[in-house]
C-alpha cells in the first residue's frame, strides 16, 4: 500500500494501535482543528481464516471452532450454529435443553452490555463508571463460571441439546446475582440520564433517525436506539423464546444516549426473563442424538447476539464435513453507521461513536472484496491465492 | 513559626530542591491512590511515582524526527526550571517564602503557566499529528482557564491590600477564612487549579482514547520525567496557594499538611466524578460561567472594601 500524500489535509490516524482500541482496527480521520472533515475505515487486521477452516473439520469439532469467533458473545455463535445443524439433520434439541441455551444467552448478554457500558464509559474518560461497571460484571461472570465452569468460552451447546443441567443450588445463585445486579442496574441508569457531563457527551451526539438507521441496515441495539423495533428474539423466535416471549426495548433519539438507555434496559429486560426461565424450566433430557452424517441440504440460521442479528448460512453436502459454512456478524452491519455519522462531528466524540455500536474487531474481519468500481467481482481461489502472495511480498 | 532559611539550602534542599520533589512526588501517590479507592481499585503502592521516575530517568530518551533538537532537550528543563522558581515566592510548608517581593504573586502566576506553555510548545515543535492536536488544546485550554483562576486569587489579595504572597497569608492567618467571605472565589480557583493541571475531567489536552498523550506523546526517557516531576511540583505549589489564600494560611508544616491534604481529597473526588470535557465545552463553561462569577465575585469584594472603607 503506497501512501499518498494529499496536502492541506490533517489526518488523524487512530489504530492499527491506540489506547483507544482493544482490538486492532484502522480508522482515518481527516479533522479540520476539532471537526471531523473525512472518515476511513480499514479492518482485517485479525483475519483468521475459519470460514475456510470449518470445511476441514467435521460438524462435531465445528462447534468449539465457531464458538471461538468472538471473545465476549461466544455462547451466542455456538448457538446459531447447533441450530442450523439441527435443522439440516431434522432434529429438534430437547425443551429444558432449549431453556438452558436461552438461559446462558441472557447471561451472556448481561455480560456483554455490563462490558460495553464500561468500554463506552472510558471512551468518554468516565473511568469511575467504567471501573463500577467492570466489578459487577464480575458477578455475572462468575455465575458462568459456576454454570459452565468457564468464565469466556462456556461451551454449554453439543449438537442436539446442552452439555450442563441447571440444578436448585446453582438456580439460587443465579438468582441471588441477577437480583444484586438489578439493582446496581437502577443505579447506573440513573447515572447515564442524569449525569449532567456525561449527558454533555451523549446527549445528541451522532444522532440517527429512524429512516437513516433503516437505510444502513442497522441491527440490534444500534437500531433499537433509533426506534426500530428489530430483534430476532421476537421476529423470528428460536430456542425457548417462543415459550418465554421477549419485550423488544426502543427509544427515540438515536443518540449515543439512546444507545446508552436501550442498552441498559435490555438489562432489566434479560433479569425478567432469567427468573421466567428458572421458575419454569421444563423437566426432560438434556440431548437427543443427531447423526454423524448431515444430509446434504442448506440452511440459514438467524439469533440476536447482544449486538445484533447473528447470521449463520449452512450448507452440507451429506458428508461428516460442511461444505460450507458464512457467518454474518452483527459489527460488520454497524460499521456503515459509524463512518456515515462521523462527518461533521468532533474529534473528541469519535472514540465514543466508535464504541457505541459495541464493535467486535476479530467478528469483523471475514473475507470481504470491497467492490471499488461498478463492475462485480468474482474470485477464483486461485485469484485469493495469488493476491494473498502478492499483498504478503 | 517563621524561620529563615540560608538561601543555598532554600535552593538545593529545603525548602526547595531535593525535598520540593520528594513533596512533589508524595503527593501525587496520594492523588493516584485517592482516586484509586474512589474508583473501587487499590491503587499503587507508595514508592511507585518514585519507581516511575527511575525507570524513566533510565531509559533512553528518542529524540523524533523533524523536531528542534535543542527546543526539544530544553523545554522540559525550563518547564522544571520554572515550577521550582514558583516555590520558592510561596510559604511552602509553613514556612515562610525564601524570597519574598512587592507583587511576587503575579511572578509566581506567571512562572506556574510557564509550564502549561513549555508543554503546548514540546507538542507544537514535534511533527507528530497526535502532538500537535494536544498542543493545540493544551494551548486553548491554558486560555481558557488563566483568567479566571487569576481573578479568584486576585479577591483575597485585594481584601489584603499587598500583592505579596507572604502577607496575604498572614492576613489569612489573622482574619476570617476567605473561604467564608469568597465562596465562589474559592470554588472558581480549585477548579483553575484542576484546570491547571490538566486533571480529569479537564484533561481533553491528553486525552488518551482520542489523541494517545497529548503534547507529550513523542517525549520519552528524561524529558518525560522531567515534565513529570515539573507537573507534582506545580500540584504542590498550587495546592499551597490555595490554602494560604482561602482556608486560613498557612501557619506551620502540620498546619499545612493536614490542609492542602484535605485539599487533594476534594480534588480527588472531582476528579472521579466526572465524565471528560470536551475542549470546546472546558473553554465554554471557563468563560460562559468561571469567568462570569469570578469577575462578580471581584466586583462584590471591591464594593464591599469600598463601602466599608465609607462606614
Amino acid at each position: 500500500m503506497e501512501a499518498k500524500v494529499v496536502p492541506q489535509k490533517f489526518i488523524v490516524p487512530i489504530g492499527p494501535q491506540h489506547p483507544a482500541l482493544k482490538e486492532p482496527g484502522h480508522f482515518e480521520f481527516t479533522v479540520e482543528g476539532e471537526v471531523i472533515t473525512g472518515a476511513t475505515v480499514r479492518l482485517g487486521y485479525v483475519h483468521r481464516g475459519i470460514e475456510k477452516s470449518t470445511e476441514d473439520r467435521n460438524w462435531v469439532q465445528n462447534l468449539y471452532l465457531l464458538e471461538r469467533i468472538c471473545g465476549i458473545c461466544s455462547h451466542i455463535h455456538a448457538t446459531a450454529y447447533v441450530l442450523g445443524v439441527e435443522a439440516l439433520a431434522e432434529v429438534t434439541a430437547p425443551p429444558r435443553a432449549q431453556a438452558i441455551r436461552t438461559l446462558v444467552c441472557e447471561l451472556e448478554r448481561i455480560h456483554s452490555h455490563m462490558l460495553w457500558l464500561g468500554v463506552a464509559a472510558h471512551e468518554g474518560g468516565f473511568d469511575t463508571l467504567f471501573m463500577y461497571s467492570w466489578r459487577d460484571r464480575e458477578t455475572v461472570m462468575d455465575l458462568l463460571e459456576g454454570l459452565s465452569g468457564n468464565r469466556v468460552n462456556y461451551s454449554v451447546n453439543v449438537l442436539g441439546g446442552v452439555k450442563i443441567d441447571v440444578d436448585e443450588k446453582q438456580a439460587a445463585s443465579i438468582r441471588k446475582g441477577i437480583d444484586f445486579l438489578k439493582e446496581r442496574t437502577t443505579y447506573y441508569m440513573k447515572v447515564v440520564t442524569t449525569d449532567e457531563t456525561f449527558l454533555g457527551r451523549t446527549r445528541d451526539v451522532g444522532t440517527m433517525s429512524y429512516d437513516q438507521a433503516d437505510a444502513l441496515a442497522a441491527v440490534g441495539p444500534t437500531a433499537r436506539a433509533s426506534g426500530i423495533p428489530r430483534d430476532v428474539r421476537s421476529d423470528a423466535p428460536y430456542a425457548a423464546y417462543p415459550q418465554f416471549p421477549i419485550n423488544v426495548i426502543t427509544a427515540k433519539g438515536g443518540d449515543l444516549a439512546a444507545r446508552f438507555v436501550v442498552r441498559i434496559n435490555e438489562l432489566f429486560e434479560s433479569y425478567r426473563l432469567i427468573h421466567e426461565i428458572l421458575d419454569k424450566l421444563p423437566v426432560g433430557e438434556l440431548t437427543t442424538r443427531v447423526p454423524r452424517r448431515i444430509p446434504e441440504n442448506e440452511v440459514i440460521s438467524r439469533v440476536e447476539a447482544p449486538r445484533g442479528e447473528l447470521f449463520y448460512y449452512l450448507k452440507s453436502n451429506g458428508s461428516e464435513k460442511p461444505e460450507r459454512i458464512k457467518v454474518r456478524t452483527p459489527s460488520i452491519c454497524n460499521w456503515a453507521t459509524v463512518m456515515n455519522f462521523a462527518v461533521g462531528l468532533k474529534l473528541a466524540d469519535m472514540p465514543m461513536i466508535l464504541a457505541g455500536i459495541d464493535p467486535c474487531f476479530s467478528c469483523s474481519d471475514r473475507t470481504v472484496v470491497i467492490n471499488r468500481t461498478n463492475q462485480s467481482q468474482v474470485w477464483s481461489w486461485e485469484d485469493l491465492r495469488q493476491y494473498g502472495i502478492k499483498y504478503y511480498r | 513559626m517563621n524561620l529563615t532559611i540560608p538561601p543555598l539550602i532554600a535552593l538545593l534542599f529545603f525548602p526547595g530542591g531535593i525535598f520540593l520533589l520528594g513533596s512533589g512526588l508524595l503527593y501525587e501517590y496520594v492523588d493516584r491512590k485517592l482516586v484509586a479507592q474512589f474508583q473501587n481499585r487499590i491503587g499503587p503502592r507508595w514508592f511507585q511515582p518514585l519507581a516511575d521516575i527511575l525507570k524513566l530517568l533510565a531509559k533512553e530518551e528518542v529524540t523524533p524526527e523533524g523536531v528542534n533538537p535543542q527546543l526539544f532537550v530544553a523545554l522540559p528543563v525550563v518547564a522544571l526550571a520554572a515550577a521550582l522558581t514558583a516555590a520558592l515566592y510561596v510559604p511552602m510548608f509553613g514556612f515562610q517564602a525564601t524570597f519574598t517581593f512587592r507583587g511576587d504573586l503575579v511572578v509566581t502566576l506567571y512562572l506556574l503557566s510557564m509550564m502549561t506553555l513549555c508543554i503546548g510548545l514540546a507538542g507544537a515543535n514535534s511533527i507528530d499529528r497526535f502532538s500537535i492536536i494536544g498542543a493545540t488544546r493544551t494551548l486553548t485550554q491554558l486560555f481558557s482557564y488563566e483568567a479566571p483562576f487569576l481573578l479568584a486569587l486576585l479577591g483575597p489579595a485585594i481584601v489584603a491590600s499587598t500583592w505579596q504572597i507572604g502577607d496575604i497569608n498572614q492576613y489569612a492567618m489573622t482574619h476570617t477564612w476567605l473561604i467564608v467571605t469568597q465562596p465562589i472565589g474559592f470554588i472558581v480557583a480549585v477548579i483553575g487549579l484542576m484546570g491547571k493541571l490538566e486533571l480529569p475531567p479537564f484533561d481533553a489536552p491528553e486525552a488518551e482514547t482520542e489523541i494517545v498523550s497529548g503534547a507529550l506523546t513523542e517525549y520519552s526517557g528524561r524529558g518525560l520525567a522531567l515534565f513529570r516531576i515539573g507537573k507534582d511540583v506545580e500540584l504542590v505549589i498550587g495546592l499551597t496557594l490555595v490554602v494560604a489564600f482561602y482556608l486560613g494560611g498557612l501557619g506551620n508544616p502540620w498546619v499545612f499538611l493536614l490542609k492542602t491534604l484535605v485539599l487533594l481529597l476534594i480534588t480527588a473526588g472531582l476528579q472521579s466524578l466526572f465524565a471528560r470535557l470536551r475542549i470546546d465545552q472546558t473553554v465554554g463553561m471557563w468563560w460562559r460561567i468561571g469567568a462570569l462569577v469570578a469577575l462578580v465575585q471581584l466586583l462584590a469584594v471591591i464594593i464591599g472594601l469600598f463601602i466599608g472603607r465609607i462606614f
